[in-house]
């Protein structure tokens, strides 16, 4: 991860950071947003971060019920917020044999360690009737440093702002169109429905456990790296339509992307003028209940190096289906989500340029074919009782194309493909809403390719199996 | 700074500049009224002041006085149970009077829920409570001021259409004092869960 960028991002990161903890109000899942509106966390969330109906109209109004930080009254509140988490994390095995040295080494630096994992801190909510938003700013103090050691780093998390407005016409009973404008930072963290990548299941994870290497580029592929600009409409509270697009987060807008290692090759990425994203999605609420089923995706024309914008682009192209269903009364709380996400991959400059030169542009990817496919599908079902005591199934599933230049060959000397699969069983506890005890207890089926040796040394998918025992905290 | 940093320091004064002007005139706060209720309660209490969603009352067609009364309660933070404490303490919070009447006068005008029903037994039981109240025990009849059709008078609620569950909760708190309600708790301290369940369905049906 990376260094400071330049001494005038800076100073733009921290007028920017004036200005929303001067005039703003509070940010996102965070109690911040809870003294803006006076309302408490079950208000907004089922539990954080997943969003209710009245949360998902919220945001979509920019953050902007409730009072501002500071009026003519005076200072209402603060407009910060705070969230951390402890943890322990155990791996089923935590010996692995390097590859290189042929040494054992430990996959989980900490196994069974308590750690200080990781804060974050918030500034913002209602600048106006018309604007709001949040920036969130993280310190990972288990990072992991080139020389792979662990180590502290910060920086810019996820961030949304937004200018909205809305329409009623004459003896309406309910606004007819809620607009908007978003700037983000991480494709789908603008989204309202938890069934997409930012805010999906799992909503945390260990900060030390192995993790699968393959992911679509929407998946968190760009995230804190690009920004997003777009603009939303979300007509009688049931069709929902937003396009957005995307850019490398450079320039005056830098500090999206503040912390990135943008001084290594690979470190970041890097995209080729404004990328489109669109999301489209039906949502009903009858009685305790609210359905939701879209679609979302996007094109990314993708520089193999970010050090080298003068060459062709790979690109990728995801389509998303998406649903999400919430029955909640009191005490009973149910919910479920599921995505798939479909994913081409038209390696149009990294192919012709590895098939010649047997390496990649700088430290883009070598893949073996032109074209290559990645699926991803992910469930889960959540109960909730009395917003206290919850109980989550949730499965993960990743497919696609075998590719020697991108996942390897196995001890037969066949390409491997980026299966890996699973599923997340976790149980939580809310003692009062700001605090979350949890356990989560993570079983691979397939890891990066197989069930078993799947890395040529013996290591098999069930090694990676993980147990979290998780604090989380935000006031 | 260059050109590209003041544009974005300009865009978040922007929105600084643009605020709602004060309403002054009855009609204007009727119409900023209104325009909160169409943009902000209709979110959980419905369009028009009628939810389905039955952790939310429905405030269609109920008395003026007494959603005023309550409101302020909320705002007062004198009416304190979990769910006024979690969603309605912030809201109110927000409103002023002029406003809060104009919230007041906007449901109380829109047309009432109709009954549902779903348990012609326990309803039938419910209504002979309502209306004869319970003379061995010195309940008197929900009906002398609730009106006959549940409809409420002066200040007395309106009960009929309101959803089941929500009745039940308030009679419950009502009953262990959650709901500081000292002539409604004097009535309801002694019903069973079966008595209120009763006059609960039979109000949710009128």
């Amino acid at each position: 991860m990376g260094r400071p960028t330049g001494f005038s991002s800076r100073s733009v990161e921290l007028l920017l950071l004036l200005l929303i903890a001067g005039m703003a109000g509070q940010a996102r899942a965070v109690p911040s947003y809870a003294r803006q509106t006076g309302q408490e966390c079950i208000a907004c969330h089922v539990s954080f971060p997943e969003l209710t109906p009245y949360g998902r109209y919220f945001k979509l109004t920019g953050y902007t019920i409730g009072k501002v930080a500071i009026s003519s009254e005076g200072v209402n509140y603060v407009p910060m917020a705070v969230m951390a988490q402890a943890s322990v994390t155990n791996t089923r095995n935590n010996n692995a044999i390097d590859p290189a040295t042929g040494d054992t080494v430990s996959v989980n630096q900490r196994n069974n360690g308590f750690v200080l994992c990781c804060a974050s801190l918030f500034l913002a909510g209602k600048v106006t009737d018309y604007l709001g938003g949040f920036i969130q700013w993280s310190y990972d103090n288990l990072a992991t440093t080139a020389d792979g050691t662990l180590g502290g780093h910060s920086g810019a998390d996820n961030m949304d702002i937004r200018a909205v407005g809305k329409y009623s016409a004459a003896g309406a009973a309910e606004p007819d169109l809620i607009y908007g404008f978003t700037m983000h930072n991480n494709p789908t963290a603008q989204d309202v429905w938890n069934s997409t990548p930012a805010f999906g299941f799992p909503f945390t994870t260990s900060p030390l456990a192995q993790t699968p290497a393959a992911a679509t580029l929407i998946d968190g592929g760009l995230a804190q790296q690009v920004v997003g600009l777009g603009g939303y409409a979300f007509w009688q509270k049931s069709l929902y339509a937003e396009v957005s697009f995307y850019r490398t987060a450079d320039g005056a807008f830098s500090f999206l992307r503040a912390g990135q290692d943008i001084h290594t090759d690979g470190g970041v990425a890097a995209l080729k003028g404004y990328n489109p994203y669109w999301r489209f999605a039906y949502s009903h609420d009858w009685g305790p209940n609210s359905i939701m089923v879209g679609t979302y995706g996007m094109v990314a024309d993708r520089y193999p190096s970010n050090f080298d914008t003068s060459t062709p682009t790979d690109r990728f192209r995801d389509v998303a289906v998406d649903a999400q269903y919430q029955y909640i009364t009191d005490p009973h709380t149910f919910t479920a989500q599921m995505t798939y996400i479909d994913e081409r991959q038209s390696y149009d400059a990294s192919f012709p340029e590895t098939a010649a030169t047997g390496a990649g542009i700088g430290a883009g990817p070598t893949p073996a074919n032109p074209t290559d496919k990645l699926h991803t599908f992910k469930a889960k079902a959540t109960y909730y009782h009395d917003r206290k005591y919850g109980a989550t199934l949730g499965y993960f599933s990743t497919t696609g194309s075998a590719d020697s230049g991108l996942y390897g060959t196995d001890p037969s000397g066949n390409a491997m493909k980026p299966d890996s699969n699973g599923y997340i069983f976790e149980l939580d506890y809310l003692p009062i809403q700001n605090v979350r005890l949890m356990v989560q207890y993570t079983a691979y089926s397939k890891f990066n390719g197989a069930s078993t040796n799947y890395d040529g040394n013996g290591r098999n998918a069930r090694d990676n199996n993980t147990a979290f025992l998780n604090v989380w905290v935000a006031f | 700074m260059n050109r590209k940093h003041v544009a974005l320091a300009v865009m978040l004064f922007a929105g600084v500049v643009t605020s709602v002007g004060a309403q002054n005139s009855a009609p204007e706060i009727q119409k900023a009224a209104e325009e909160k209720a169409v943009n902000l309660c209709s979110t959980c209490h419905g369009p028009r002041g009628i939810s389905t969603s039955a952790e939310f009352p429905i405030l269609a067609a109920q008395r003026k006085g007494y959603l005023e009364a309550q409101i302020d309660a909320f705002r007062k933070k004198t009416r304190a149970e979990k769910d006024a404490h979690d969603f309605m303490w912030g809201i109110a919070g927000n409103l002023d009077e002029p406003i809060i009447g104009g919230i007041a006068a906007y449901y109380a005008a829109q047309p009432p829920a109709q009954g549902r029903s779903d348990d012609p037994v326990l309803v039938g039981k419910g209504k002979e409570l309502f209306d004869k109240g319970l003379p061995d025990r010195g309940v008197p009849a929900c009906m002398a001021c609730h009106g006959a059709d549940a409809a409420g008078s002066a200040d007395f609620p309106r009960l009929a259409g309101q959803h089941a569950k929500y009745v039940v909760k308030q009679l419950n708190y009502i009953q262990s004092l959650v709901r500081a309600a000292p002539v409604m708790h004097g009535i309801v301290k002694d019903l069973t869960p079966n008595e209120i369940q009763a006059v609960a369905a039979y109000v949710q049906s009128k």
